[in-house]
């Protein structure tokens, strides 16, 4: 559980945060969303200091993070980054190895959680602990990057932009491999973007930052359904917000009992994918299959459009 | 389509105007300048008076050989091969003609290389470093062929080959004070840039990490450097001499007016801009995503400077080191003037004594050890920025 009590951060006159306060359960995904200037950034670097607040304080598991000195806080958090940041004079082995050396950790057990963590991010070791950054592709140093974030198993991972400088098709990877790992390790994610698709993909919470304060601090569904203010149905858009509403909910999770006709569609896929191809097909319900190919249920095209629409 | 014949025999413009050069100097320029004593005005010999005419005839032929090698030949191993040839050719004709010219047990006569002799083996030193960059040498094949010329000319003098050679002469008269004055040079040289390192490299750090300095610690070290040298010397003799007069501990340190220790505060004053402003440069260089990961992971203010800044900022800084040390064993020669010592002492003697020989004495071992500092330390940037940027 993270906590931002009041967080206000000022420089000279200009107030870059002002009063954020939320709470952020534990093993949950947050994602910060804001136009540049909006304070986002700075929002998640008070949470490790690397920005100090003006004013409010940090609360991690109900201690309060001023309490520690600075470095050690830091080495408990996992900080990931845009352009990833990798040390070019260090291997990739050693890059990830960083924040576990700082720990003392012993040299069997820092080798063991970097060979673990290059196979969970399928950088087979043998081939990539030895490579330097600059040998290996834009996704793979990204890869590396939040690989590095994780090395001494943090509780918390604060991410600024993370997948800002990737290009679309390893930008969905990276984002699929994230939600992946964070349901393995259970980690509390913090993640700063700009991209609405990106926020609405992965956060359980979004909250919406403008001129430094927050306007809402919601699960998505709320942000689209009950927007607490003008500029939040401006930044997640009007035209196609019942599609992204549909897009929020899986087949799986809106199936309603019964065996329907129509074409079968996996459970997984979102309704927006599942109206998509009833559209295509021109029928008017599917079949909902699990993975292990048993149906699951129906859905009816007047079922979906139903969800589609506020409240 | 008709492919287009690669043409037979493509000139070499470098080569064809070195090649040129070389043949002009063995046909028209004197080959060695022979006086009847040290001071006496000299008469200039060519190659075929001072060489019996075979001998003579020999040197010339592979002078052009050379030359014809260096206009159209394209491999550089085989331009570097004859350069070197060359360059042994006309050094033993100078040895030859030396001994030819000089009578048995004659302690007086002197021989030196002429301007021809001069304009070859420059012209092939040229050639020989054309070709060598050609084939560009990793950082230890350059500092192999540095020790190995080094162990040539080792040799070549050990075994007294040039020893009837004027600068040999003056060599052979100044031998007891010539190592030390050369450990002198060195120390001066490297002393002073030592305790720039000690000073410049905290102040470069300093000089990153607040701006505000930057700007005005850069100005005053740039006017500094704008001091001419001579200059510089004279206005610390004043206090330092008052200093001496006043402190006996600062005499018995050795300090005075004159002597090393003005010396080794202008040299370090005169390097204290390269090593800071490439500290500076360095450090700025870094990129800002990598100290920002590494603030983020929990390394410490000085963890981030010694594990990340410094290391990703030492191939500029070791640039700029490269520049103070041959910048400071030019400039120690001037030292000599306020009795700093150094191979300077013997450019003021030889242009006091108007004698040449002695102003070489000191100049070329100057230039070979500027020279060879010079590609060592180059080697030595290349190798750390071999480690990726």
């Amino acid at each position: 559980m993270i906590q931002l009590e009041s967080l206000t951060k000022q420089y000279g006159p200009t107030t870059v945060v002002d009063g954020v306060t939320l709470a952020i359960a534990s093993g949950s995904i947050t994602v910060i969303v804001g136009t540049s200037g909006s304070g986002k950034s700075t929002l998640l670097r008070m949470i490790n200091r690397l920005i100090e607040p003006s004013g409010g304080r940090v609360l991690i598991d109900g201690h309060d993070t001023s309490a520690t000195p600075v470095h050690l806080l830091r080495r408990k958090i996992g900080y990931a980054i845009q352009g990833h940041g990798l040390f070019p004079h260090r291997t990739v082995g050693e890059n990830i190895a960083t924040v576990p050396r700082l720990l003392g950790w012993s040299a069997a057990r820092i080798q063991a959680r970097v060979d673990e963590l290059l196979r969970i991010f399928q950088l087979e070791p043998a081939e990539f602990a030895a490579k330097f950054p600059h040998q290996l592709s834009g996704g793979q140093q990204q890869r590396v990057g939040v690989a590095r974030a994780l090395a001494a198993e943090p509780a918390v991972l604060l991410m600024d932009e993370p997948f800002g400088a990737l290009d679309p098709i390893i930008r969905g990877k990276a984002q699929q491999d994230l939600l992946d790992i964070q349901r393995r390790f259970g980690t509390t994610v913090v993640l700063v973007t700009h991209d609405m698709d990106e926020a609405f993909h992965l956060g359980d919470h979004v909250a919406v930052m403008s001129q430094g304060r927050l306007l809402q601090y919601d699960p998505p569904a709320l942000l689209l359904t009950r927007p607490a203010d003008p500029f939040v149905s401006r930044l997640t858009g009007t035209a196609d917000r019942s599609l992204k509403l549909l897009s929020l909910t899986t087949a799986g999770e809106a199936a309603e009992p019964g065996v329907g006709e129509g074409p079968s569609v996996p459970a997984a896929a979102s309704l927006r994918e599942v109206l998509s191809d009833l559209v295509w097909s021109g029928a008017t319900a599917a079949t909902v299959m699990r993975s292990d190919g048993t149906p699951a249920g129906r859905l009816t095209l007047a079922g979906i459009l139903a969800r589609g629409r506020a409240g | 389509m008709t492919p287009t014949p690669p043409p037979l025999h493509r000139i070499d413009r470098l080569g064809a105007l070195l090649g040129t050069a070389s043949i002009a100097a063995v046909a028209w320029l004197p080959f060695v300048t022979f006086k009847a004593n040290r001071i006496a005005s000299g008469t200039a010999r060519s190659l075929f008076e001072v060489l019996p005419f075979g001998t003579a005839l020999a040197v010339a032929g592979i002078v052009v050989v050379v030359a014809a090698a260096a206009i159209g030949v394209a491999s550089p191993r085989s331009r570097l091969a004859a350069a070197i040839v060359g360059i042994a050719v006309v050094a033993l004709a100078l040895a030859a003609a030396a001994a030819d010219l000089t009578p048995p047990g004659n302690r007086l006569v002197r021989v030196s290389p002429g301007v021809g002799c001069w304009v070859l083996l420059l012209v092939q030193a040229l050639l020989a470093t054309d070709a060598l960059a050609r084939l560009r040498p990793g950082p230890g094949l350059r500092v192999l062929c540095l020790a190995l010329t080094g162990a040539v000319l080792y040799a070549a003098f050990a075994l007294g080959l040039f020893d009837q050679l004027s600068i040999m002469r003056e060599y052979a008269v100044n031998a007891g004070t010539f190592a030390r004055e050369a450990r002198q040079h060195v120390l001066l040289a490297t002393g002073s840039l030592g305790a720039a390192v000690l000073v410049g490299l905290p102040l470069g750090v300093l000089c990153h990490k607040v701006p505000r300095l930057r700007a005005a610690t850069l100005q005053v070290l740039n006017l500094i450097q704008t001091i001419p040298s001579i200059a510089l010397f004279g206005i610390l003799m004043v206090p330092l001499g008052a200093l001496a007069t006043a402190a006996p501990w600062a005499r018995e340190l050795g300090v005075s007016g004159i002597g090393a220790a003005p010396a080794v505060i202008a040299l370090f004053l005169y390097a204290l801009l390269p090593v800071v402003a490439n500290a500076t440069v360095g450090l700025g260089r870094v990129s800002p995503a990598a100290v920002d990961a590494a603030r983020g992971m929990g390394l410490t203010g000085r963890q981030v400077l010694t594990q990340i800044e410094l290391p990703l900022a030492l191939p500029v800084i070791v640039t700029g080191i490269r520049i103070v040390l041959v910048q400071n064993i030019g400039l120690v020669t001037v030292a000599a003037l306020i009795g700093g010592g150094g191979f300077g002492t013997f450019v003021f003697q030889g242009v006091g004594q108007t004698a040449i020989d002695l102003v070489l004495l000191g100049a070329i071992p100057t230039v070979v050890l500027a020279f060879s500092s010079a590609v060592v330390l180059d080697a030595l940037v290349d190798v750390m920025s071999r480690a990726p940027q």
